[in-house]
Order: C-alpha cells, then structure tokens, then sequence
C-alpha cells in the first residue's frame, strides 16, 4: 500500500454496490488518469465499511478523511479539490445534523464514535482479495504462534479465560466446545465453519468474509490446531456469491503461501480446507442439520446427544463455529484473554457485531462492547429515528428472538439481559421498528418466515408453527376470536418445550414478546377489529380530520388511486370506496390530520376523541 | 453398569441404553411413535418426551442416554399436557377415517389418541393438501394419514437398504412418496407395513379383508427360505389373510422379506390337489385314498420282488416337516429296505456337509444368523444373501452399518455390492480361482498361521496355488492386481472375518470346489470352521438331511459321508441306475433340477412314479399316482433353519380336500403294505426322533485338512454363443412354490432375462420383448430386461417359472454341480 501518495478506500460492499458503487468507481480511476494522478492516488475495493445508510462511502488513506453519498458527477470535483488542490472536499463530508458542520475525520463521525472495530478491524483498510494486505496487518501471526509456540491446551485456555461465546445464537462458550472436541480420541476429526446466515436481513457473516475472509480462515486454523482436526468446511450459503469467491480465493492463496495444507508453516500441522455452497434453507444452519447437509443427504436435524464434539460429521468429533466467533480467535491469541476481556461483561465479553436496520437513520454494519445499552445504539450510532417519529420497539435474534419495547431501551446488550426480555442476543439482527409498524403484522411476517422453513420433521414445529401462522392471519384478517391470545400462548410455550431444535424452540419468541409487551395491540385487532398501525387493511379505515386539515393537498397529490378530493385550504376527504389502505396519505401529512379508525368505521367524531388519547 | 430411577423404581442399564430402552426393559411404558429399536434415533414424534430432576428441560427419552443419578418421571400433568398437544397437531391432518381403515384396531395412533386425546381439538381448519396415494401391487401408502413418523422411510433405507421411499418436501407440505419416480418399485419386504403406526402404509392383498379385532393371530415358521423367520398370521374364518413380523417375536425379531409376507397364499393356488389322482388310459383321474394306497402298495411289491428293494428309491423334500422326511425315509428303509433316499440338498447343503467332513472332520453345519456382527471383515463370495436368505443379509447390512468392512465379490452389482466397503466384479463363477489367488497372496506375505504348515496336505496347497499368481488370478477374473491384494490384505488383517456364500440347486457359479476353496481359506488362517457360513437352502433342507434324507447306510449310527444307496443324482440322471420305481415327496425336480429333458426322458422310463405334493407339479403330471399332501399351514410339525434350530410349526387352517399331512400318508401306505412302522401320531415321531438322533451333535474332530481345489473354467463363451448365463433366484421367489403365490406373481410373474444395455443393442433387442435363448443343450423363450446391474458377456436368469423351463438350457450335473453355460440370445421377430 506504501507505493501511493493516498489509497482511495471504496467500498464495494452489496449495500454500496447497491447504492452505485461501481460506476463512482469507474468514474474515479477515470478522473485520475485523466489528471494524472494515476501513479500516486490508487482505487482500493474494500468490503463492507458499515455505515451502508450513506453509500457509496468512501475513506482515504492515510488521512482517514471520510467522504459519503458519493455520486459520478460530483468525482471530478472531488478529484480536484482534494488531490490537486490538497482541500478535503465538504460537500461529501458527513454532516454533524444541528448545526450541519461538515465532520471530515471517521473517527469523528458519531456513526463510528461509539463502536470499536474487532470483529470489523480490516473492514474498509484492506483490499480482501489480496493475503498480503491481511498479513501487513498482522495477518496470521497469531496461526503462526498457535501452531509453533502454543500447545493445543495452551490455546483453549486461552479462548476460555476470554469468555468469547458463539455468535451464531446461542452463545455457548467456545473455549468449552474446543475443550470437549479436544478430549475426544479420533484420527479424524473435523473443523467446521458456519457461514449460513438465514436469518432474514442478517447480514454480519456475510459482511466478514466478504470483507476479511482470511480472518475467518485464520480462525478456522487455530480452532483446527486446538482440537487436533485436520480437514475443514466453510459451509457458506450459495446465495452469498461474493463471499464464496473471496473466500476460494483466499484459501487457494493460503495454499500457496503455505498457510494450509501439509506441514503449515513447517509446524507440523496439517490442514485442509474446503468451501460447502449450502442450497440456502434457514434449518440448514442448525449445527446436525448443517452436518447432514455436507454429507449430502436432506438437511435435517436430529437429537442430540450425540453431540458433535462426539459424533459430528460424517459421525466423527467435529467442532462448528459461526463466522463472527471465528474472526476474533487471531485477535484473542495475539493480545491475549485479558485484553479481550476488557471489554464488555463478565459473562459476556468482547464485542458484537449487529445489523441495524429499519426505521433508523443510520442502517449499517456496526461493532459495539457488549454491555451498550440499547438506547446508545439506537439513538447515538444508529441516529435516532427517521422523520423523528417515535420509537416502539426494536427487533433482536429475527425469528428466534423477540421485540423490545421502549421502557427498556435501557437494558445492556449482553446475552443474559436480553433473554431476560424474551428476545435472544442471536447472531446479531437488529431491526428497529417505530409507531408505523403494526406488532400483530412483526409476529405473522416472522412465523411466516420459521413456518415455511421449519424442516417438517418434529410434528410441533411442523404442525404448530403452521397453527400459529394461521391464527396471526385470523387476528390480522379480522376473523380473531375471544380465547385466541391464550391459545396462541399455551400452544407457543408447548412448542418451545417439545421442538426437536432451535427452530422450533425458539419460532414462537416474536409472538410471545408481541404479547407481552403489546397485548393492547392484540386486544384491539381481535375485539375492535382495529389495527392501530393502520398496515392490517382489514382493520382499519383513513380518515381526515377536519379541524386539523390544512387543506394544503399534499395527501391528495400523494395518493395513489386518486382516493382524496377536497379544494385548497378548505378540508380534505378520502372516499372510501377508492381508498386502498396504502397509508401514502398517513405519511405524507405534516399536520397529522389523517386518522386511522376500525375497519368499517362511519362516525369520525366519536372515534376520534379515543385516538387522541 | 448405569443406575437411574425411573417413576421411583431403581434400575440398572448399560451404559449406552437410552432411557426409553431403560424403561422399556423394565416393563415401563413411554409413548412414542417414531421409535424402532432397528433404527436410530429420529426424535420427531415428541411423545416420548420425560422430565429429568433438576433439569428444566424436557428430554426426549428415545434419543437421551441414560446417566448415573438420573431420576426421571414419565407421567406427569405436564407431560400429559405436552403429548395432548403433540396428539392434537397430528390429528389436525390425520383425516380419522378409522371406520374404514384397516388398521384401526392395532393403530398406535388411535390407542395413543385414546389414551391422551382430547375429545375436542382447537385446530379444525388447518390442513395440508396431500398428493394423490401411491398404489403399488403390495404395498400402498394413504398419504393423508400419515404423520411423518419418518419409520417406514428409515426402516427402508436404514434396515433394508433399499432407500425406496423418501421425505418429499420440507415443513407442513412434507408427504413420504416413492423416493424415485411415482410408483413403489421396492423389494416389497413389507417392512414399511409393520412398523408404521399409523394406517398410511396398508397391505394390498388383505385391503378390506377384515377388521383387526376379527382376525385371530397364530404364530408359525416361514415355508420358504433357511432362516426359518416367525409369522404371525391372521386368519379369519379359517382363512389366512395376512402374515406379518411383530417386534422381538422368533429368530427374525420382526423382520420378513415380501415372500413370507406375501407369498402364503400359494396355498390358495388352483392348482391345489384335493384328492388322490391315478393314471388311467394316460390320464390322471380322481381316486380315493384307498384306491390310490392299494394302487401304490401293489406296484411297489410287485418291483420289489421283480427287481429287489435297491430298485425303488425315494426322494424327500426340504419343504416338508421333519416328521414327514423322518416317515420317508423309515419308509424307505423299513418298509422298502432301501437307502436309495435323497433330497435337492445334493446341489447345494449336502455339498457343504461334505466339505466341512474333508475340510474340519465335522458333521452338521450351522450358521448363525446373527454372525455377521462385530467382525472386522465380512466377505461374500458370488451369492445374492439379500435374496436368497434376506434375514441373515440384514444381519451382514447392519454389521456393515455398525463399522465392518464389507467385501463382495460378485459379476452383477446387488444390494450387497452396492452396500460393500469394496466390489471385486469378478467373472461368473471364478470365486475358486479368487479365493485360492487370495491364499497365494497370503502365503507369499507369510500372513497365514505358520503352525499350519504342519496340517495335513499343507504342500499340496502350496503346490496347486503356484499356478495363482495375482497376474493369473487377474486374468481368470477380469479383476486388477491392486483390488486383489487390497481386499486379501484386508480380510487376512482383520482381528475377525466372515466369509460367507450360498449354494443351491438354483444356481450355477459355486460347486464343491468353491466350498472347499473357502475351507483351504479358513485353515490357512487357523481360523475356526465357524468363520464360514453357508445357509442352508430352504425352510427345512437342513432338518430332512438330518432326518436322514439322504443315500447313508440305513444304521444311521455311522455319521461318515459314505454313500450306501443310490443318491439323486443317480436317480434322476444315470439311465443305467436300475431304478424302476420312485416316491417323490414334495419336489418338483422338472423344474427346479438341471436338465428337464433329461429328467423327463427318466421319469418316463420308470416302472412306476408316486409324486406325493401339495399342488400338480410339472413331475407330478409325469406320475402313475399322485397323491394330495397338506400344505405347511394346514399341519403340525417342525422345521429346523440353517441355524440348526427346530422350531414348531402349527396347524393354522383345515386342510385342502382331501389332502393330509406327508407323515400321514406314508404311515397309511405303511400300514397298507402290511409293515405297522409303529408310529401312530406326531408325537410318537417326534419322540422316535430325539431318541435317534441324540448322537448327532457329538463330532468327531481331526485335524483341519486341506483339500486343494484347481479352478475348472466353465464353458467359455464363442462366437456361436457368446454370452455367459448365470442363474439366480429372484428375490419375491423360492423354488417353484411361490410361483403359485398370487401376491408374488403380481411382481415377478415370469422369468426374465436380464441383459446388459450393450448386449441387447447389438441382437436389436428392446427392453421387454422376447427373446430366444439356446444353449448348445436347449433352447427357451424369454422376455427380456435390460438391466445395468449386469455385466456385458453376462446374462441373468432364474428357475423358479414352471413355463419357462430355464433348465432344458442346463447340462446335467456333474459331481452335484450344475455348471455354467454359454448362450445365444436372439431377438423375436413378431411377423
Ligand atoms: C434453526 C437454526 C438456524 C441456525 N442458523 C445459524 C446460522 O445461520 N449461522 C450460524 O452461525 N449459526 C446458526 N445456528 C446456530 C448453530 O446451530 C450453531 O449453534 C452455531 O453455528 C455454533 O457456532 P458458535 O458456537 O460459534 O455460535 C442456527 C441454529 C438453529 C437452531
Ligand atoms: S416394502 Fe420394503 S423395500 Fe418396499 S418401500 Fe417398504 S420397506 Fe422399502
Ligand atoms: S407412512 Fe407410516 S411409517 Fe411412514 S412416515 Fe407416515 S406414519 Fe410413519
Ligand atoms: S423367506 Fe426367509 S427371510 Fe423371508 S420371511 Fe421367510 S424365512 Fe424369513
Ligand atoms: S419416540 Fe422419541 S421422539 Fe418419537
């Protein structure tokens, strides 16, 4: 990297390919030639740099100077004030929302202010698809002290007094499962990758090996070391394209550089890797299913014990660790159990990465400490919520966890605080939900998601999920009944108890949690038939208000089917008959004059004094 | 050793056992539906479901092992709840249609829903669409009841090997469907019929036949293969309507094959005899017992004093009970005063017998079903086990399953081949040559037990093996050098070993040599003559040799392999044998023994021919008399399996016509050639038996011998016929009886030639046309089947249908071995 005056760091993460990464890419190395620059300044793809909302994103080295929003036309200005000119370029700095000062440093930028990068510490500052990158950053020094200079007991030690607990969702501690691996008399014994992310919206697996592939092989060949395995999968779902390849590419450059294979780095030790494209189903993750599915037979679980550190894949002593897990075991090696832990809690140490999504202003890839509160991450990373509405819940562990209203927004992420909630840490799903969204609605689009994908072996997940599925859609569709809410209930905690895996264990959270913070919302689906949120169009009517109405024609212009009529400055009206529940008006209007009543309502006036309470 | 309480009652496993095993043995009952001590562990119904002290969890007891301390209730109002629930999501698409299902009466579904149900359930509308059922000629599947136990899937897979059915889809939509294509093409075994708890899976045949309440269920031995598995039977108004395994009953604990599920209807053949038939004018035409018995008794005095007693001989039936080949040949000798009695074991147990006597100095061979487990190697030398003893080969499965590596020799590929750790696709009956270029590689690496050096003929093996290099192995074989010496290496490694193969009148790659080949094998490696299993053929060939049913000296005391009287094949094919009369008992050797035109031609030269059998065989249509014998459902008596082990067999239903039990009939004929043999009743023969025969388990032992065996190659194929034809049973069929079976015949209903792709392209020969099929002994007309599992060169036939008279292609025996012949297959042109 020396060789440049500054290296362009662009990232070509999906959200910022998404948002046009490539072509501001092609627009800069042809701006660069074109002032030739083309010798000094360099263009460096990097993998996801997080803070996706502002995409493309861009930072440049050494200076650490961050630009956003990055578009063709605004390159070659950007070429010539900052590279020709020596004058960081303003327009595409972040802007600090106040007072709109211009912050040009990442570090500044409060997006950024408040996570610290482990897991992350590559992501955006090395081209992923280059080994010597990764080693300029201490890339594999910790595989090589693990296999000269550390033996195996030595370095499960070392992960146990970290504390580091999996991050694929059930925070077992790995230290422990290496332990267990290790104990077990094998010729063969297997090291395992699990890089399925099924959940929905998750994307932090992705996102590391597509970024730092070689962190998560470099963690596989001190896990492989730890329990004296000498084959491996990477077990990568086949819809992340861009991660298999930089990951093939990365195995195949260990290969050359002596990193795999026999007699790494003249330890001794060998080691072979190999890459598994999973068909994409959500159970597939599931540690036996994952086993089946690389045997090639149907991805299914089955019980355990036996567990995999005993019989495992192909029924040999096999260890499964998620992405995420992988990444930190180099860092925990080379600055030890101490350093890691002084971060975090005493039972949950370290940092975690999340996917922060929905009604946030800033979406993205983020590492915080365990033990942030929630209200840090919503409120100071993620930017508080957009259009300053208000904030009703946020989502964690996707359709295993559960939704966490405001009143503890408090609560530290760590992995016991929140399975006090009904939620679970997960792998790491965060999506934050504000006053639009109907909590009935969250529950069914998370069963439809396990229903579908329940394997169909144990006949409560199979059956159950269905059930509740069904019964959501009832409450939803206006066809709840009385008893529902309890039904719901038992039969949610009878599937959690009887389900043969954590699918079926766990499927039923969203609708546990809904009810329990958001009974009322439950309650008035089923006997007011009245979906507050205004998104079950079942249960709900618009209305305008019409001592609130402006009469400014901002809803009319919005409306899709040409549902509202009204003259300027004079009261406006939906009809009815044309209004197709789109709630465009509902957003549209600054005055909040747009009311969402029960379905089939006819007397605003008398509904609308309880809305305002 | 684990100690654990379960509901308060202390209790002491193995380690290993899982807690629902632990219950279970200890009379304590769990629910549970997808649990089969033959599988492993699937935990999917959720009914078996405990509560462990201080665990807050709930455990699955089929798949949790039992621990020390453990203390685990099974009964508790939140395991009631648990199962309710679990029961009321099954039944949500479990159409409860019991009044017209077939297995309501014995359905676990519908005891478990008795038992735990509720009368209401909260979840009507919900239900999946199921696909259309799957109808097979057995075996047919209602989708709609089945509730994804997943056993009938696994029992196939696991078990049978066979992966015939398979989870189609995933979460709600899931059904169990043909896992190939959208009809069952299976073994038909029937396995998926009894372990599934539900009313999915249905026996074709007794579809609507009876309520399970109405059927009374009696237990009796299988009539067709050696394993001499236990069927219940279902017999409703005196008739038979089903057979089925029930868990742990008999040797077989549960397990048959399709032919002891299926095939007990041949008794309901047409073609039943109901009385005595004599020949008049050419004709057979009803007579009465008496007539008929006075018609024997007088022909039978007039040969003996025209041409002596050593003029009549007799032979007796692997079929037929003890008691009736015990009556037989006390006949023959008391009565006649002749040693000319024999049996079909001469092409195949008697073989063995003979082999064991030259190779160990011991009489009687015995295998044990359960051998195949815990050997280190198991190899199975050129025999279809899956097929001919298919108990025993779930045995050899299982044993693979559970960590023994499997070799198997064999020209086609079988379930064998296709389980095996290795395939050596050797040439049709080249196993001698395999097995002595084995015992070459051995001796060179000085992997055999030096101390047997010293036994008897040791040089002479060593100078016969010269000739077996792995090169000239090779070449007999058509195997590479590496795969020979892999596998001898393998099997001379192993801390244990099986060898194992099958010898039978219906097939033509072994022969004595092969037998005593493997025996050489065993004594080169000091291993003990248990190392070699060799079934016995049929439900009762080893029980009639036993009886005596076969041409030793009449004082039955001299235990030595010394041929007295004449022996079958002197019989059948020597027409200088000065028999003139002949008593068969329940065998049909037109068919089944090689050459017909041979056999016909004898037995038309005979002076008189009794054929005694439960049906009108191709030979009993040769007969002057024939006589209506009771079929093995319709008497008392006992058999005695390849294991050795006589087990009873019942009187389930009245008998045929007139038709009476073989034992009976020849002490009628006894007493009416005035000679009373003392016996009046079964008890009384089975008394006269075990006084008898108490010696018989005393062997004299010496020291192993080797017999050194050269390989003889068979007819080599030419350019006149230039295909090799191998000769097989099928797996619906045993002999010529289960021909008769209507079920049966639903699946093989005529003997196939299967031929390889390549073959048939170049004789224009299309898939399921006919073909002609000529030896240089015969010519046959076939339907042809292409088959993959064959070997160019090689075609694959069986001799089970009376029509197809296989066995005109087949050169008569020589020394008990119906060698291999070289064919000719041509197209049929239809005009
Ligand atoms: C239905 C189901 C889906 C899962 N999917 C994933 C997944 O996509 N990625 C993952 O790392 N773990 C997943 N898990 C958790 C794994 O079973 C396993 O616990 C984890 O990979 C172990 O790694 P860790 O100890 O590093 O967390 C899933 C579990 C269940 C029950
Ligand atoms: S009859 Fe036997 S082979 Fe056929 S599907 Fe059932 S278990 Fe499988
Ligand atoms: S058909 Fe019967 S055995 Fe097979 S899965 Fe269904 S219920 Fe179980
Ligand atoms: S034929 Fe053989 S294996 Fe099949 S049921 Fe009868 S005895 Fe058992
Ligand atoms: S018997 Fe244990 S889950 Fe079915």
């Amino acid at each position: 990297m020396e060789r440049f005056r500054a290296n362009l760091m662009l990232c070509a993460g999906t959200g910022c390919v998404a948002s046009g990464a490539t072509k501001v890419r092609a627009a800069l190395e042809k701006e660069l030639k074109k002032r030739g620059l083309k010798e000094e300044i360099t263009v460096v793809l990097t993998g996801c740099n997080g803070y996706c909302a502002q995409g493309p994103v861009m930072s440049v080295l050494p200076d650490e100077i961050f630009y956003q929003s990055l578009t063709v036309e605004e390159v070659p200005k950007l070429v010539e004030e900052h590279f020709l000119k020596g004058r960081p370029y303003e327009k595409l700095m972040f802007k600090e929302p106040e007072k709109k000062l211009a912050i040009p440093l990442m570090k500044d930028i409060p997006f950024f202010k408040h996570q610290v990068l482990r897991v992350l510490r590559n992501k955006g500052l090395i081209d992923p698809e280059k080994i010597e990158e990764y080693i300029a950053r201490d890339g594999y020094q910790a595989a090589a002290k693990a296999l000269t200079q550390m033996t195996s007991e030595e370095v499960i030690k070392v992960i146990k007094d970290s504390g580091l607990r999996g991050r694929g969702g059930a925070g077992f501690p790995t230290g422990l499962k290496w332990e267990f691996a290790s104990k077990v008399q094998s010729k063969v014994k297997y090291m395992l990758c699990n890089g399925d992310e099924g959940d929905p919206g998750a994307f932090m697996d992705r996102s590391v090996m597509e970024a730092d592939p070689h962190a998560v092989i470099e963690g596989m060949i001190i896990g492989a070391k730890a329990i004296e395995a000498h084959n491996g999968y990477i077990y990568v779902r086949a819809e992340y394209p861009l991660a298999v390849k930089r990951l093939q590419m990365a195995i195949e450059q260990c290969y050359d550089a002596g990193l795999l294979g026999k007699n790494i780095l003249d330890s001794g030790f060998d080691f072979d890797l190999e890459i598994y494209q999973g068909a994409g189903a959500f159970v597939c993750g599931e540690e036996t299913a994952l086993m089946r599915s690389i045997e090639g037979k149907r991805g299914m679980p089955r019980p355990r014990p036996p567990f995999p550190a005993h019989k495992g894949l192909w029924d040999k002593p096999s260890v499964l660790n998620n992405v995420e897990t992988l990444a930190q075991i180099p860092l925990i090696i080379l600055n030890g159990s101490g350093w890691y832990r002084s971060l975090g809690t005493e039972k949950s140490s370290g940092t975690k990465v999340f996917a922060l999504t929905g009604a946030v202003n800033n979406i993205g890839l983020i590492e915080v400490p365990m033990g942030t509160p929630l209200r840090t991450i919503i409120y100071d990373i993620g930017g508080g919520i957009k259009k300053g509405r208000k904030f009703k819940a946020v989502q964690m562990g996707g359709p295993s966890g559960g939704c966490i209203p405001e009143s503890l927004l408090d609560l530290p992420v760590t992995y016991e605080d929140i399975v006090k909630t009904g939620a679970i840490m997960g792998s790491g799903g965060m999506v934050v939900m504000d006053d639009n969204n109907c909590m009935v609605s969250i529950a069914k689009f998370f069963l439809e998601f396990t229903a579908d994908e329940s394997c169909g072996k144990c006949v409560p997940c199979r059956v159950g999920t269905r059930i509740l599925l069904d019964m959501l859609a009832d409450i939803t569709e206006g066809r709840g009944k009385e008893d529902d809410i309890e039904t719901l209930q038992d039969l949610s905690r009878d599937i959690i108890t009887s389900s043969l895996c954590g699918l079926g264990q766990t499927a039923p959270n969203p609708i546990l949690t809904t009810i329990r913070y958001f009974m009322d919302e439950y309650e008035s689906h089923i006997s007011q038939k009245w979906c507050k949120a205004g998104v079950c169009r079942d249960l709900c009517t618009f209305f305008i208000d019409e001592e609130l109405c402006k009469g400014c024609g901002a809803c009319l212009r919005a409306c899709p089917s040409k549902a509202i009529i009204g003259e300027k400055k004079k009261p406006h009206k939906i009809i009815q008959e044309v209004c197709v529940y789109c709630r465009t008006c509902y957003e549209t209007c600054k005055f909040n004059s747009i009311k969402i009543l029960p379905a089939g309502a006819h007397e605003p006036k008398h509904m609308l004094v309880e809305t305002k309470t | 050793m684990i100690e654990l309480t379960i509901n308060d009652k202390k209790i002491t496993v193995e380690k290993g056992t899982t807690i629902l095993q632990a219950a279970l043995k200890n009379g304590i009952k769990i629910p549970n539906l997808c649990y089969d001590k033959r599988l492993s562990p699937y935990g999917a119904c959720r009914l078996c479901v405990v509560e462990v002290e201080g665990q807050t969890r709930l455990f699955a007891s089929c798949s949790s092992l039992a621990e020390n301390g453990m203390v685990v209730k099974t009964d508790t109002p939140k395991l009631r709840k648990i199962r309710q629930t679990v029961l009321e999501l099954m039944l949500v698409h479990h159409p409860l249609d019991c009044p017209v299902c077939d297995k309501a009466g014995e359905c676990n579904l519908q005891d478990l829903t008795y038992e735990y149900g509720k009368t209401e359930t909260r979840f009507i509308r919900h239900r999946k669409e199921s696909p259309p059922d799957v109808r097979g000629p057995l075996v047919e599947l209602s989708s709609n009841r089945c509730i994804l136990c997943g056993k009938c899937v696994r029992i196939c897979d696991e078990h049978q090997g066979r992966g015939a059915l398979g989870l189609i889809g995933r979460g709600f939509p899931t059904v169990v469907q043909p896992a190939f294509g959208e009809i069952l093409e299976c073994d038909y075994c029937g396995q998926c019929i009894d372990i599934c708890p539900t009313g999915a899976l249905l026996g074709k045949p007794s579809k609507f036949k009876a309520r399970a309440w109405f059927l009374e269920e009696k237990d009796t031995i299988c009539p067709f293969c050696g394993c001499g598995c236990t069927l219940t039977l279902g017999i409703r108004e005196g008739e038979i309507l089903r057979s089925r395994g029930k868990e742990d009953n008999g040797i077989s604990e549960g397990n048959l094959c399709g032919r002891g599920r299926f095939g007990f209807d041949y008794i309901y053949s047409e073609n039943r005899l109901k009385t005595p038939l004599i020949r008049k004018n050419g004709e057979l035409v009803p007579a009465s017992w008496d007539e008929a018995l006075v018609y024997i008794s007088d022909n039978l005095r007039y040969i003996m004093t025209a041409h002596g007693s050593s003029s009549i001989s007799a032979i007796g039936s692997h079929r037929c009970t003890n008691e009736d080949n015990y009556m037989l040949q006390k006949f023959m000798r008391d009565v006649i005063g002749s040693d000319n009695i024999d049996s079909s074991a001469v092409f195949g147990y008697a073989l063995v017998e003979k082999a064991w006597e030259m190779a160990f100095g011991e009489n009687r061979h015995k295998i044990k079903l359960k051998s195949p487990f815990g050997k280190e190697v198991i190899f199975i030398l050129e025999s279809d086990l899956s097929i001919t003893h298919p108990v025993f080969a779930l045995n050899i499965l299982r044993a693979k399953k559970e960590g023994s590596h499997l070799i198997v020799a064999d020209s086609r590929e079988t379930k064998l081949t296709r389980h095996g750790s290795q395939w050596l696709r050797i040439k049709p009956g080249t196993g001698a040559a395999l097995l002595n270029g084995i015992m070459k590689i051995i001796i060179d690496k000085g992997l055999f037990d030096r101390q047997m050096v010293s036994s008897r003929y040791f040089r002479n093996l060593e100078a016969v093996l010269k000739d077996y290099t792995p090169q000239a192995v090779c070449r007999i074989t058509g195997l590479n050098e590496e795969e020979l010496i892999t596998a001898a290496e393998a099997y001379v490694r192993a801390k244990s070993r099986m060898l194992s193969l099958s010898i039978s009148v219906s097939e033509n790659t072994k022969g004595l040599d092969t037998i005593l080949a493997a025996t050489n094998l065993v004594n080169l490696l000091n291993d003990s003559p248990d190392t070699l299993q060799i079934p016995a053929e049929y439900c009762n060939t080893q029980g009639a040799y036993q009886m005596g049913v076969r041409p030793i000296s009449h004082q039955l005391s001299a235990i030595s392999y010394q041929p007295e009287g004449k022996d079958t094949l002197e019989m059948l094919y020597n027409e200088d044998s000065a028999i003139h009369a002949l008593y068969i008992m329940g065998d049909d050797p037109v068919i089944t023994f090689p050459d017909s035109t041979k056999i016909i031609n004898r037995l038309r030269a005979l002076d008189f021919l009794v054929v005694q059998d439960i049906a009108l065989t191709e030979t009993a249509k040769l007969a002057h008399v024939v006589l209506p014998a009771s079929s093995w459902a319709e008497k008392d008596g006992t058999f005695t399996n390849a294991e050795g082990i006589t087990q009873k067999v019942c009187k389930v239903v009245a008998p045929t016509g007139q038709s009476m039990p073989d034992w009976q009939i020849i002490r009628n004929l006894a007493l009416r050639m005035g000679k009373d043999i003392g016996v009046r009743n079964l008890e009384n023969i089975q008394k006269e038996i075990n006084s008898s025969f108490s010696y018989q388990l005393s062997a004299i032992s010496y020291q192993p011998c080797f017999n050194p065996v050269n390989y003889t190659s068979a007819e080599e194929p030419d350019k006149e016929y230039p295909l090799t034809m191998v000769i097989r049973d099928v797996l619906q069929h045993s002999g010529s009886m289960s021909t008769r079976s209507k079920a049966l015949d639903l699946v093989v209903s005529e003997a196939l030639l299967e031929i390889n792709e390549e073959d048939a392209k170049r004789q224009g020969i299309l898939d399921n046309s006919h073909v002609k099929v000529s030896s240089r002994h015969g010519t046959v007309y076939l339907k042809a089947r292409i088959s993959d599992e064959v070997h160019e060169g090689n075609v694959f036939v069986s001799t089970h249908f009376p029509h197809a008279r296989i066995n005109n292609l087949l050169y008569p025996p020589s020394n008990g071995l119906s060698a291999l012949c070289t064919v000719k297959v041509e197209a049929v042109k239809h005009p």
